[in-house]
């Protein structure tokens, strides 16, 4: 039998189901404002319910977010050497050959990942609450929808990688998601600098 | 059908504010409590039951004792409308086949991007949080009919037909300006004006927030640009290099 | 109106003088706009920049109750510089007859016309005669050279109004007053036209009347009577007031300007002989020597088969005024405080906030026995009785209220201040209880009918009334008011055959039970009945029909000059122009031929009969008569004069043959500078040095009350705002009673705009928003700086309901009217403005 260590708590997991499914919906509502997408947006009933469907979601995705802080944050932030070679083999993803520098419990392109999907969920999150919550201020609700958009637009070119990263690229990642645990041997090849803090 | 327009003549305006009148008996407003704040205008400023009202602007003039001016404060019906442009929900806020800019309250979300998207700050909100401006009179117009306020207003400071045809008659009367004649896609509330915009306290060269041109220009496509990018970015990656293995001993 | 509202735009200047039509008749602004589109010149003269102001060419300021020292100076500016049009003068107007050497006026007699009785305070008018010749006509001196000739007393009379005069007492720039002056006189040309237009602005003063005559002298010497474009026109008030004044409203005439008896012209003949109006030129049309027809034919209109030639056609039951009586508003209501009256019907007034010093006449209310408010609201006339100041207790009056339909809700017609009658629909049935007019008006008679039919005193002017307004059911009551019958009745009947006797063989004039033709076929016999002759032919028999000329909506304008003769009817009849005959010269050709209002055509094709014959063309003429100059058949133009002339020396008038300027009952200078005469010498003072009732005292040039004030209306207000009070989108717009004043008025006081203040004056106080506004200018008057400030009268206590509308500005104007009408002086009085 395969030995197993846990990468990620229950608490985590359903964190990332809720921040993933909360962004999900904001997405697809979010289109449906961007191109007046009607049918997409009929699966919420109507563009009222899209509206406060949108407005909420945005809520859940914010304290979800904000629940990330705990547990990726100080870990994105531990930063060292082993980055920069991560960086440059460009996490050995444009090599079937490269060695990567051994890696913390995450890896320095799920770090950035994070500190991106951060900046830019408060970005979003912020400037949608000015447009939710500051109606009719011109000034701040421009700079907001710009805010808002631009973040958007950022993120929904992310997304789609990072689905990809977690699921076909990686095979083996996306039951972290499921059950939280990995393969020890897994987990010792891509997160070496972490099993061995473990000390296994 | 040819685009309709209002041609609004403050020389010829008296300040009867028969448009007022008129405007909210045809859309059925009532009326506010006001106080009189020392002057003749009043309300003070477009509400969501006040689709259009006159300024009062008191000025220095060279041959008379003082210049007074009524100028109208309504929706100018862009052909190129910020509030359209902007506005999330389809069918909240659209155009006419005569060229007004008008509403449907039951499709507004109540999510007032059409106030920032407005260069003249027009659209207000009612109790429900749903749109209320000036809509041309849109099912006036539809029959046929001049808007409320043109049929009403005594003098053709409110003049209502083709919009070439009332630009043709603005230009014609030797109106220094023709406000809105090319801005915004070309104003359906066309100004002729004696002096300089300013002077009746109009912007210059209106324009939807650069921002929001931004936006629709930039931005939005770029949301489906990233996301299909992203997508096939993914997909070719695969295809080039495949699943990461664990074999390769990178193992120390 | 003498012209008509669309006729503004033929003017080449139009000057507005005592009227704000921007602001109180909006639509006549359209024509206006659309003479100045053609390049006309538009001069306001107002003591404030009114919204009419903006639109002005040429605005000039002047002190409220100056206006005829404004125009003498006009009157000096054309006579100094001949700028008059002198075919016209000579040839139309009394300028070349020659008055008595014994005539003198103010230049000579400090203030007053020859003739006075100071104790009596009135005129003898003996010297105010002309030089009659063997023939008993006046003599008259074409060269207008004699000293004693009527124009030549007119320069004399006008010399004293020097423009450093007139600009000393008007507080008018002297540059402004020659630049009126100057573009007003450009009209003395043939081919140029000018308008007045008025309103309460000129009638509300103690010198109301000589205002609108020292204009209908300006407009004679520069040739504007009768003239597309020009003229004297009057912006009456209300919707109907024309019409309600046609038909008799005034205590002093009957329907059709016919006078109401005093009790000395004790039979029919008599009165014939005394009010007829009677000349021995025979170029003289002297219409109204019509009179005994009118008469006649009114009586026959109300009494029917009861009027015969034996009962003098029940002359006696009409009612008759004492010598000397005076039923005008300011007496009757004086009256009514000194509680000489037991009931009283307030019919769509609301005399508590309309009223100069509706102070008195809210107390007058309390000594009724009974009053009826007939109107669509609850006013302030209404619940006078719970007012401010008012014990409720102590007030006896049994009020009731009678709800009343609205113009919508009724059919019948409006006359406008063109003479314009238009027949109009029932929008919608009445709402509620309330009825028409007429309904209430018909339950009111028959009620009033039964009590006399069971005795009284003189029950016959009751009784015998044909009140054929519908068909009557058993009890003699009117089941259904038929309107049109009440038009019918007014349009006169042929009650027998009609012929023409004059021609050979008789010619069949009218038929017996058809409606009269015009007023021209009414006969002083008792054959005919009318209602009210002006309004003979408006709804008339023609071709076999019975047509309601009123209702025609014809939209054919041929001359291009807007008479649209096809659309409703025009009093009188249909004549579009008044003294239209002026318009032309001695040939009967157009002064002005791009602007013909009539021409003589010696051609005429008649459509019928294919031939031609000599006859008019264009607007109905004064009369079919040929041109001044045909020596046999001509006449004079101005018809209604017995003379037939247009009169510059008008001796009818109470205070004097020439205008004269009289300083308001309070203004704010100690003497007239003029005169030694301050105020008009003949009008009827109420007040006298301590002398007369608290509620009429007045102050001059009294340091309490500096600063001059008049009333006014605005767009979003109509009268005493009870119709426009209830209704929130106007009151929206105009919520609050205001008072405008100069920006150093208000630097003076430490008031801000916004800001509340009291104004004040010898009568009374209210409470108003201040405007602090550059609209408001002080003037230099006498050298020195006069205030000027100015409030709506559209507001009152009772609505709205809150009291956040404030109180009517006639709580503050003076018991005081003209010296011929005794219109009161709401339009210039003294009062002193404080911070609240």
């Amino acid at each position: 039998m395969t030995q197993m260590v846990r990468k990620a708590n229950a608490f985590e997991i359903l964190n990332h189901w809720v921040i993933a499914i909360s962004f999900f919906v904001l997405t697809i509502s979010g289109f449906g404002f961007l191109f007046h997408l009607e049918q997409l947006n009929s699966v919420f009933g109507s563009f009222n319910n899209t509206k406060v469907i949108h407005n909420w979601a945005g809520v859940v995705f914010s304290v979800s977010l904000f629940f990330t802080l705990f547990y990726y944050l100080p870990e994105a932030l531990r930063l060292s050497s082993d980055d920069i070679g991560w960086i440059l083999k460009a996490g050995g993803y444009f090599s079937k050959k490269a060695v990567v520098s051994p890696q913390d419990k995450l890896n320095t392109g799920q770090k950035f990942y994070y500190l991106f999907v951060l900046v830019l969920g408060i970005a979003i999150a912020a400037s949608g609450f000015i447009i939710w919550l500051m109606p009719g201020v011109r000034k701040w609700v421009l700079l907001s929808h710009l805010v808002h958009n631009i973040s958007f637009d950022l993120m929904i070119i992310a997304f789609p990688i990072h689905i990809y990263l977690g699921t076909l690229a990686n095979p083996g990642t996306f039951r972290i998601m499921v059950y939280g645990t990995v393969p020890l041997e897994w987990a010792k090849k891509r997160h070496a600098k972490w099993v061995q803090k473990m000390g296994l | 059908m040819k685009r309709k327009a209002l041609l609004i003549s403050p020389e010829l305006c008296i300040g009867c504010r028969g448009c007022q009148t008129a405007c909210k008996s045809w859309n059925q407003l009532p009326g506010a409590k006001t106080t009189n704040r020392g002057t003749y205008e009043n309300p003070p400023d477009l509400t969501p039951d006040l689709y259009n009202r006159i300024r009062y602007v008191e000025m220095p003039s060279e041959t008379n004792l003082v210049r007074w001016l009524f100028v109208r404060q309504m929706c100018m019906h862009c052909d190129d409308a910020g509030c359209i442009k902007i506005c999330p929900a389809p069918g909240a806020l659209f155009k006419t086949k005569e060229g007004a800019v008008a509403f449907n309250k039951d499709k507004c979300i109540g999510c007032k991007l059409c106030v920032a998207g407005c260069p003249f700050d027009v659209p207000r909100y009612d109790e429900k949080d749903k749109i209320s401006k000036c809509h041309l009179c849109s099912d006036r117009i539809a029959e046929g009919l001049a808007p409320a306020c043109a049929k009403t207003c005594p003098t053709g400071a409110i003049a209502y037909g083709d919009r070439d045809d009332l630009i043709g008659k603005a230009q014609k009367a030797g109106y220094q300006k023709v406000y809105g004649q090319t801005d915004l896609g070309g104003l359906g509330a066309i100004y002729a004006f004696k002096d300089t915009p300013k002077i009746y306290g109009m912007d210059e060269r209106p324009a939807i927030p650069e921002s929001v041109v931004f936006w629709h220009r930039v931005l939005k496509p770029l949301a489906y640009i990233g996301l299909g990018g992203a997508v096939a970015a993914s997909l070719i990656h695969y295809a080039a290099f495949g699943p990461k293995r664990e074999e390769g001993g990178e193992e120390k | 109106m003498t012209n008509h509202w669309i006729d503004f735009k033929n003017a080449d200047v139009i000057l507005v003088m005592g009227a704000n039509p921007a602001e109180n008749h909006p639509i006549s602004m359209k024509w206006i706009m659309k003479a100045r589109e053609k390049g006309a010149r538009l001069i306001v003269v107002d003591p404030r920049f009114t919204r009419t102001a903006s639109k002005a060419d040429i605005y000039a300021p002047m002190r409220s109750g100056t206006d005829i020292a404004f125009l003498g100076g006009m009157i000096n500016y054309i006579l100094k510089n001949n700028l008059y049009f002198g075919d016209y003068v000579v040839n139309y107007t009394n300028a070349t007859y020659l008055v008595s050497p014994e005539f003198k006026g103010p230049g000579e007699l400090d203030g007053i016309f020859s003739g006075y009785d100071e104790k009596g305070r009135k005129y003898d008018k003996k010297t105010w005669s002309y030089q009659l010749d063997d023939k008993g006509l006046p003599k008259k001196d074409p060269t207008l050279k004699d000293p004693n000739c009527v124009l030549q007393l007119l320069r004399k009379h006008y010399a004293r109004y020097t423009i450093d005069k007139v600009s000393a007492i008007t507080g008018t720039p002297k540059e402004k007053l020659n630049e009126v002056y100057k573009t007003f006189a450009s009209t003395g040309k043939p081919n140029r036209a000018g308008t007045e237009l008025y309103a309460m602005g000129w009638t509300q003063h103690t010198v109301g009347t000589q205002n609108i005559r020292a204009m209908s002298i300006i407009q004679l010497l520069l040739g504007n009577m009768g003239m597309a474009g020009g003229g004297i026109n009057a912006l009456r008030g209300q919707s109907n007031v024309q019409g309600s004044t046609d038909h008799g409203l005034l205590f002093n005439i009957l329907p059709g300007y016919v006078p109401v008896p005093t009790a000395s012209i004790i039979d029919l003949k008599t009165y014939i002989e005394k009010l007829t109006p009677k000349t021995k030129d025979p170029k003289s049309v002297n219409w109204w020597g019509n009179r005994p027809k009118y008469i006649t034919s009114y009586l026959k209109a109300i009494y029917g088969d009861k009027a015969t030639k034996d009962n003098d056609f029940g002359y006696a039951w009409i009612p008759k005024l004492d010598e000397g009586m005076n039923g005008s508003w300011l007496v009757l209501f004086d009256q009514m405080f000194k509680g000489n009256f037991e009931g009283f019907f307030a019919w769509g007034q609301n005399p508590t906030c309309s009223s100069g010093n509706a102070g008195k006449v809210r107390k007058a209310l309390a000594k009724l026995k009974w009053m009826v408010n007939v109107d669509l609201f609850d006013n302030e006339t209404n619940s006078f009785w719970k007012g401010p100041d008012m014990n409720p207790k102590e007030i006896q009056t049994e009020v009731f209220q009678l709800p009343v339909a609205s113009s919508v809700e009724k059919e019948g017609s409006l006359t406008n201040s063109g003479r314009l009658a238009q027949w109009k629909n029932r929008a919608i049935e009445p709402i509620g209880e309330s009825k028409p007019d007429y309904e209430i008006m018909n339950e009111l008679y028959f009620r009033v009918k039964r009590l006399y039919q069971k005795g009284g005193k003189l029950p016959e002017p009751i009784l015998n009334l044909t009140w054929n307004y519908g068909e009557k059911g058993p009890d003699g009551k009117i089941k259904k008011f038929d309107i049109h019958r009440t038009a019918k009745e007014i349009n006169g009947y042929y009650l027998e055959d009609l012929y023409d006797k004059k021609v050979e063989p008789p010619k069949q004039l009218g038929k017996k039970g058809e409606l009269c033709t015009n007023f021209v076929t009414l006969q002083a016999d008792g054959t005919t009945s009318c209602g009210n002759w002006i309004y003979s032919g408006s709804y008339t028999h023609k071709e076999g029909k019975v047509i309601n000329m009123m209702a025609r909506r014809g939209k054919d304008d041929p001359t291009g000059l807007g008479f649209y003769s096809g659309w409703a009817w025009c009093w009188p009849v249909n004549r579009r122009i008044m003294y239209n005959r002026a318009s032309v010269d001695l040939q009967g050709r157009p002064w002005d031929s791009k602007r013909a209002v009539i021409k003589w055509n010696p051609n005429k094709l008649d459509p019928k009969t294919k031939k031609t014959t000599p006859a008019w063309e264009g607007d109905v003429p004064d009369g079919p008569a040929p041109p001044m100059a045909d020596e046999k058949a001509g006449k004079y133009p101005f018809i209604m004069r017995p003379d037939g002339m247009g009169s510059i020396f008008g001796p009818g008038l109470a205070d004097g043959p020439f205008p004269e300027h009289y300083e308001p009952l309070e203004c704010p200078i100690q003497e007239n500078p003029m005169s030694k005469q301050r105020i008009n010498p003949v009008i009827k003072l109420f007040y006298e040095k301590d002398k007369g009732l608290p509620e009429d005292v007045y102050y001059n040039a009294d340091k309490r009350f500096p600063y001059v004030a008049t009333t006014y209306r605005v767009t979003e207000h109509w009268q005493t705002g009870v119709l426009t009070r209830h209704e929130p989108w106007q009151l929206e717009m105009m919520p609050q009673q205001f008072v405008e004043l100069s920006k150093e008025l208000a630097v003076e006081k430490g008031i801000k705009s916004g800001d509340k203040v009291i104004v004040s004056s010898a009568r009374g106080k209210v409470w108003a928003i201040a405007m602090a506004t550059e609209r408001f200018k002080p003037f230099k008057v006498m050298d020195n700086i006069i205030h000027q400030v100015g409030l709506s009268f559209h507001f009152g206590w009772q609505f709205p309901e809150d009291g956040s509308g404030g109180d009517s500005a006639n709580l503050l104007t003076p018991t005081i009217g003209d010296a011929n009408t005794l219109i009161p002086e709401t339009k210039a009085f003294m009062v002193n403005v404080e911070k609240a």
